[in-house]
């Protein structure tokens, strides 16, 4: 691999791995095809909607183009380049992001006007909310960053519906004008949902596992990574479906029982028996491949992680028919198709993540134990019983802040976080996963001491 | 204990191939419900010639105004099939589906003689509901073949406005 990033974020280096090639390649692509969304949008949408693609897209390449112009004639020094440039880079990027989001709020909410759109988008927050905690629950050997969860779960609304909304149309619009309408049509459309779907949201994985090594260890990275993105979809289709179903049966009287009924069906019923399992497939393969050898598994693992997604996609979309709801069993009904055709992918998707943290577990308390008897200080024997259970550790965290108050309880925080940190590292270097050399893990044995200093000097309020 | 750790990811990575071999199945099982619905050489040339889609009077049973692709959703609508247009040894049927692939209206099946006196297709406002629903119709007028329909002979679309 020769050269390569920071271990886990600590010391750059001044070239770039052969993937970040690849994440450059997938994200050109992407941007294309957001641009020819964009076009689309401005040729076929109404007034609002296709200005607000078209332009915003324009100011934003405009503003990219004056921004790295400008650093480029400004800033001499190549270092301190590099840091406007990625300065530069993610301001755009929460611009791009602000941009889609605004897109998406005009295309899929305005059939029921702004306060029906307001109303569905504030019931879907807390149930969304409380599936990102749960997903965090579930992640309790090595708890991924917030920011790059929730940076998923954006993508999956955001960017993910953006990027599918015109591919699906034109399947849709060709193959309404060709088949022949009932369970034949009903296929076509089913691939054309787990196919494009599962694809776009996949790509969010794909790049955090390609850009973002330090914080992909495992499976269970992955498939926490893939369900974020797909709760992250699922509050955006949710959205859209209430406002779209609302705005259809209002005139009937029966507009708030349609969304009240989307609601239940996608944000509580469906909140983990959807989306999530889905994507969080693509998450497991890409999480195997990160730890297997050579690279035609990690290609076939990568590959069987999305068919699999598609899969279970494809089967609910395609077979939801087969059980016509009779309204004298209508609730029992609802909730039997969904345990029938997609709890199966979820009990097989739940198996995986349990393995995965066992195995997980497993190897960070070995580890754990190995830096212990270095002697060097960073893990101390009496901490792993504590380092190995997320409860024990946050007792820890509650004993600082009694002692030391919130600096405290944050310095334990980021100590157990570093410690984590090293102890996956030399998992990694055991097992040859790892591109940076082995004084990273120095580095990383320094920083966790100096976080004990800091925290000794704060318990004792120096 | 390393060991034991690479065959533990190694056995995840058999467990992900079983499973993509399932999803294959369904895959396969998914292009054959395709390929039965909608089967391959049935593509026979013919055309049915659907003269409009009218305003439509219930009570009288008859069309009214200009042939249209777009109404408000208080009217019903019809379309008005030339029977004669099509050979009189195939089987047919036409059919209005709503938005959501609801059959919501039709006649047939039938050869086209035995439909002849059915020209005017209208589409039915489903119950419980007062008016017709929002969204695209499709109306289709569809060749049996094996007691299924196999091939479409002609299509409209038209819209419901909220």
């Amino acid at each position: 691999m020769g050269a390569a990033i920071s271990a886990r974020g600590i010391k750059p280096r001044p070239h770039r791995p052969p993937r970040y090639t690849l994440a450059i390649a997938i994200t050109v692509a992407l941007i294309a095809v957001l641009v020819a969304s964009s076009i689309l949008n401005y040729v076929y949408l109404d007034t609002v909607a296709g200005r607000t693609s078209l332009y915003g897209l324009l100011s934003i390449a405009v503003i990219a183009l004056g921004s790295f112009t400008g650093i480029r004639a400004i800033v001499g020094d190549p270092a301190e380049r590099g840091r406007q440039y990625r300065r530069a880079g993610i301001f755009l990027g929460l611009a791009a992001l602000a941009w889609l989001l605004l897109v998406d709020v005009i295309v899929f909410t305005d059939s029921a006007g702004p306060r029906i759109a307001v109303i569905c988008a504030l019931a879907c927050v807390p149930t969304t909310a409380f599936g990102m905690l749960i997903l965090r629950a579930l992640d309790r050997n090595e708890t991924e960053p917030w920011k790059l969860v929730l940076l998923a779960a954006v993508w999956g609304g955001v960017v993910a519906t953006s990027l599918v909304i015109w591919a699906e149309g034109l399947w849709q619009a060709i193959a309404i004008r060709t088949l022949v309408p009932g369970p034949g049509l009903d296929v076509s459309t089913a691939f054309s949902a787990g196919i494009l779907e599962e694809i776009a949201k996949g790509c969010a994985v794909l790049l955090l596992f390609l850009v973002v090594r330090n914080e992909f260890d495992d499976v269970v990275d992955g498939i926490i990574y893939g369900a974020a993105v797909g709760l992250g979809f699922n509050f955006m289709e949710s959205v859209s479906y209430m406002t779209n179903l609302y705005a259809i049966f209002s005139p009937e009287g029966l507009g708030t029982e349609a969304a009240g009924f989307q609601w239940y069906a996608r944000q509580v019923l469906g909140l983990f028996f959807g989306h999530a399992t889905y994507t969080a497939f693509v998450g497991a393969g890409i999480g195997i491949a990160r730890q297997l050898p050579d690279m035609r598994r990690k290609v076939i693992a990568v590959i069987a992680g999305f068919v699999i997604a598609i899969a279970a996609h494809f089967s609910w979309d395609a077979w939801l028919g087969a059980f016509p709801i009779d309204k004298t069993f209508e609730i029992i009904e609802i909730h039997m198709r969904t345990l029938i055709i997609t709890g199966p992918f979820t009990a097989a998707l739940l198996a995986i993540l349990f393995v995965g943290l066992h195995i997980e577990g497993q190897a960070l308390a070995d580890q754990y134990r190995k830096e212990a008897a270095l002697g060097t200080g960073a893990i101390l024997p009496e901490e792993i019983s504590i380092l190995m259970n997320p409860w024990p550790r946050f007792e820890q965290r509650v004993r600082a802040l009694r002692r030391g108050g919130l600096r405290a309880y944050l310095l334990v925080a980021r100590l157990q976080s570093a410690q984590i940190d090293l102890a996956m590292e030399r998992w990694h270097r055991e097992r040859n996963e790892l591109d940076t050399p082995p004084e990273a893990d120095d580095e990383l044995r320094r920083r966790v001491l100096a976080l004990r200093q800091e925290l000794l000097a704060a318990l004792s309020g120096r | 204990m390393v060991a034991a750790a690479v065959d533990q990811v190694r056995s995840l990575y058999r467990t992900l191939l079983i499973y993509a071999t399932v999803s294959i199945l369904i895959f396969g099982a998914g292009l054959a419900e395709f390929a039965y619905f909608e089967p391959f050489g049935q593509h026979s040339g013919l055309k049915v010639h659907i003269v409009g889609v009218y305003q439509y009077d219930p009570e009288h049973k008859t069309t009214i105004g200009p042939d249209s692709n777009s109404f408000p959703r208080t009217v019903v609508f019809a379309a008005v099939v030339d029977w004669p247009s099509l050979p009189k040894d195939i089987v047919v049927d036409a059919r209005w589906y709503d938005s959501f692939s609801n059959v919501v209206g039709g006649v047939g099946p039938g050869k086209p003689d035995q439909l002849a006196s059915q020209t005017i297709v209208p589409v039915h406002v489903t119950p419980p509901f007062h008016h017709m629903l929002p969204g695209h119709y499709t109306f289709v007028v569809q060749r049996y073949a094996g007691g299924v329909p196999v091939e479409v002979l002609g299509r409209r679309i038209v819209l419901v406005e909220r």
